[in-house]
């Protein structure tokens, strides 16, 4: 008798907590789209606000015309989430993370890269830290999105600008190899494009390009740790999940164009 | 050897156990009529309904901006506003200022003064130093000032067909008496058009609630696919996700325009044409 | 006793010069002899790069280089054999604890790199073992 109380007891909580989960969840609303110059912005603050600085803004938009993903993500180490990488002001000075070109010696386009975080820091060097460390202050940035932006090629979402098409047409070259930084590799055997069909009928077919991806990741960046299964049909991928940041949701919610760009994606005609 | 008194108890422990699950099964039943219950009793006046009061800096001059959909509406879809120019969809979401607005986004992306619509140009937004003889402010920061507005909701809205809750506007639209805006030169971008999906029905959470005719069509002429999917809709698929009357309410979901723009939640038998049990 | 004294001081200083010369030399070779081992011994103080300081170079050096020799390889992952995989996944797990010993700052950073670069071996003979079936 008492099992049977406790079992409806289990159920009656159940229930209430399925209900409480559906409040809970974090669809359901439209949220702001970002301005094109806040896309891929990451806000850090592991120990900021701890070291009385104000937390570090990085700007992806900055990084990702000089840079390929993958010499941060995978030859430096940054982790893709903020705050994930925990990185320490004697991390930077020793040369690593931001460090390993915030050394103000690296010469990019031209100009010295600022240092980021010395073992001595000089009342003098307060402005050289508010470059980075910039949240909720008014700091005035080298470089203006809208000078940067205007010769590129424009997309809808996002930056607002064709990071494929700028590469492809050569007006951005992002640099895949750090000396002293990277492993030195050869060329990479591309995979073939491959073809998902979505489990809804009526969208189109999703065109999975390698090539297009490995220009910017190469492989270490995706496989294993965003995308785990070995063959082909045997993960399912939902929009729940990848709008959640798992799988394509990793890139494709905060810094590659977003998951609101369905063409992009989803571009297989229909055969009818 | 069951006693007397050890029967007793077991019979107490069972009409026990019945009394949880009937009271179970009231709550069951309470909570599917209390959504109804939560419901506002009457719907919002119509020249109020869609008003956004937008007052991020309260306080500050010149005061805090009032915004009316049912004028934007008539010219322009809500995919322009929401997806082209990213609006969000909800009160203070969106982080408007006076910089973004010079700068041509938010407000000033068609409130620069220059862009001309039907003829007229349209007044630019936000210009760099507030003047408080500037009267073109007020025309935005308006909340309790009068006569500052130009438009007013009975001229404007005088020929549009009417519906129980104020202007029909599938009608209006069907029938080209406003013809909505899709493209802003400059702003949209032109893409691949993707083919709406068909019109399905939506089971309810529970079995006395007829199903809901849900219209892509209908929809997609003003939201196309992005302003749903996949932020206030992930997935289409039908049976991952499940939703409740609260979550509408709250202003998720459905409710992320029916409620707060588009037919509020009152209109039934807009999504459940054969009515549920309880129809106000 | 006085003749005595002065005679005993005659004689002290009449072969003293001798005594000093060979103490001198002595206490001169004695100090080359101890500068010599200290050469060799590499003590810091006298100045100059010291053996055991190449030494520890030497083996920072190595798994450098051992790092950079198996994860230089990625982008060739798929055209490899599984026993390669599994011979480049041996030596991942070889060069761990060697990273384990750096300091934090290169601890931190080279062990993510291994990380990442043992999990695609491991992907990619994963795939291939499957491919097979």
């Amino acid at each position: 008798m008492n099992r049977k109380i406790f079992t409806a007891l289990v159920l009656i909580l159940v229930s209430c907590g399925l209900f409480c989960g559906l409040a809970l969840s974090q669809t359901g609303i439209k949220k702001k789209r970002p301005l094109p110059y806040e896309y891929g912005r990451v806000v850090i603050d592991n120990y900021s606000e701890k070291a009385n600085l104000a937390p570090v803004v990085f700007e992806h938009w900055i990084h990702r015309s000089m840079f390929t993903c993958r010499v941060c993500h995978v030859d430096i180490g940054f982790a893709m989430k903020a705050n994930g990488t925990d990185i320490k002001a004697a991390d930077n000075a020793r040369g690593y993370y931001c460090g390993t070109c915030h050394n103000g010696k690296m010469v990019v386009d031209g100009k010295n890269v600022f240092q980021a975080c010395s073992r001595k820091v000089n009342v003098e060097d307060e402005k050289r830290c508010e470059r980075c460390h910039s949240y909720g202050q008014k700091v005035a940035s080298d470089f203006d999105f809208f000078q940067f932006s205007q010769p590129l090629p424009k997309e809808r979402f996002g930056n607002g600008l064709d990071w494929e098409k700028s590469e492809e047409l050569g007006l951005i070259k992002p640099a895949s190899f750090l000396p002293g930084v990277s492993t030195p590799k050869n060329s990479l055997v591309v995979q073939k494009d491959f073809a998902l069909s979505p489990k809804v009928e009526g969208m189109p077919d999703i065109i999975f390009s390698h090539k297009k991806h490995t220009v910017w990741n190469g492989c270490e960046l995706c496989h294993p740790d965003i995308f785990m299964g070995v063959k082909r049909g045997t993960v399912k991928y939902s929009m729940v999940d990848i709008s959640q940041g798992k799988s394509c949701g990793a890139c494709h919610t905060t810094v590659a164009f977003p998951l609101t760009d369905c063409q992009r994606c989803h571009s297989k005609p229909v055969q009818p | 050897m069951p006693t007397s008194s050890m029967q007793k108890g077991k019979k107490r422990n069972e009409s026990g156990l019945l009394l949880l699950v009937l009271a179970c099964e009231v709550l069951l039943l309470a909570h599917s009529a209390s959504a109804q219950i939560y419901l506002p009793q009457r719907a919002p006046e119509p020249s109020e309904y869609g008003k956004v009061i937008l007052d991020n800096y309260t306080g500050a001059e010149p005061g805090s901006v009032v915004f009316d959909h049912w004028l934007h509406r008539s010219m322009f879809t809500c995919r322009v506003c929401h997806v082209d120019v990213g609006f969000a969809m909800q009160a203070k979401a969106t982080g408007i200022n006076a910089k973004t607005n010079r700068e041509g986004f938010h407000c000033g992306a068609c409130h620069d003064g220059k862009r001309v619509f039907e003829g007229k140009t349209i007044f630019a937004a936000c210009s760099d130093a507030f003047n408080s003889n500037d009267r073109r402010c007020d025309r935005c920061h308006s909340l309790g000032k009068k006569g500052v507005r130009k438009y007013g909701y009975k001229e404007f809205t005088a020929k549009f067909p009417k519906g129980i809750y104020g202007v029909n506007w599938e009608e209006a639209e069907k029938s080209r008496i406003i013809k909505p805006v899709d493209f802003v030169e400059g702003l949209s971008v032109k893409t691949a058009k993707m083919q709406n999906r068909k019109d399905f029905s939506v089971e309810a959470a529970y079995p006395w609630v007829e199903p809901i005719d849900f219209s892509h069509e209908k929809h997609a002429i003003w939201n196309g696919c992005e302003l749903c999917h996949p932020e206030i809709f992930p997935t289409a698929q039908k049976g991952t996700m499940r939703f409740s009357m609260f979550s509408n309410i709250e202003g998720k979901y459905c409710g992320a325009c029916h409620g707060k723009v588009a037919f509020p939640l009152n209109n039934c038998q807009a999504c459940h044409p054969r009515g549920p049990l309880w129809a106000p | 006793m006085a003749f005595e004294a002065k005679f005993f001081k005659a004689r002290f200083w009449a072969e003293c010069p001798a005594k000093f010369e060979t103490r001198l030399k002595r206490t001169i070779i004695t100090v080359l002899l101890f500068l010599g081992l200290a050469g060799l011994c590499g003590v810091r103080a006298v100045g100059g790069p010291s053996a055991s300081a190449s030494q520890a170079d030497a083996a920072q050096e190595s798994w450098r280089t051992e790092f950079y020799n198996i994860c230089g390889k990625t982008e060739d992952a798929m055209t490899f054999s599984q026993e390669e995989l599994t011979d480049l996944i041996r030596r991942c797990d070889s060069l761990q604890p060697q990273i384990e010993k750096l300091d934090e700052s290169r601890k931190k950073v080279y062990l993510e790199r291994l990380r990442k670069c043992r999990g695609l071996y491991a992907y990619v003979l994963d795939a291939k073992r499957k491919e097979k079936k």
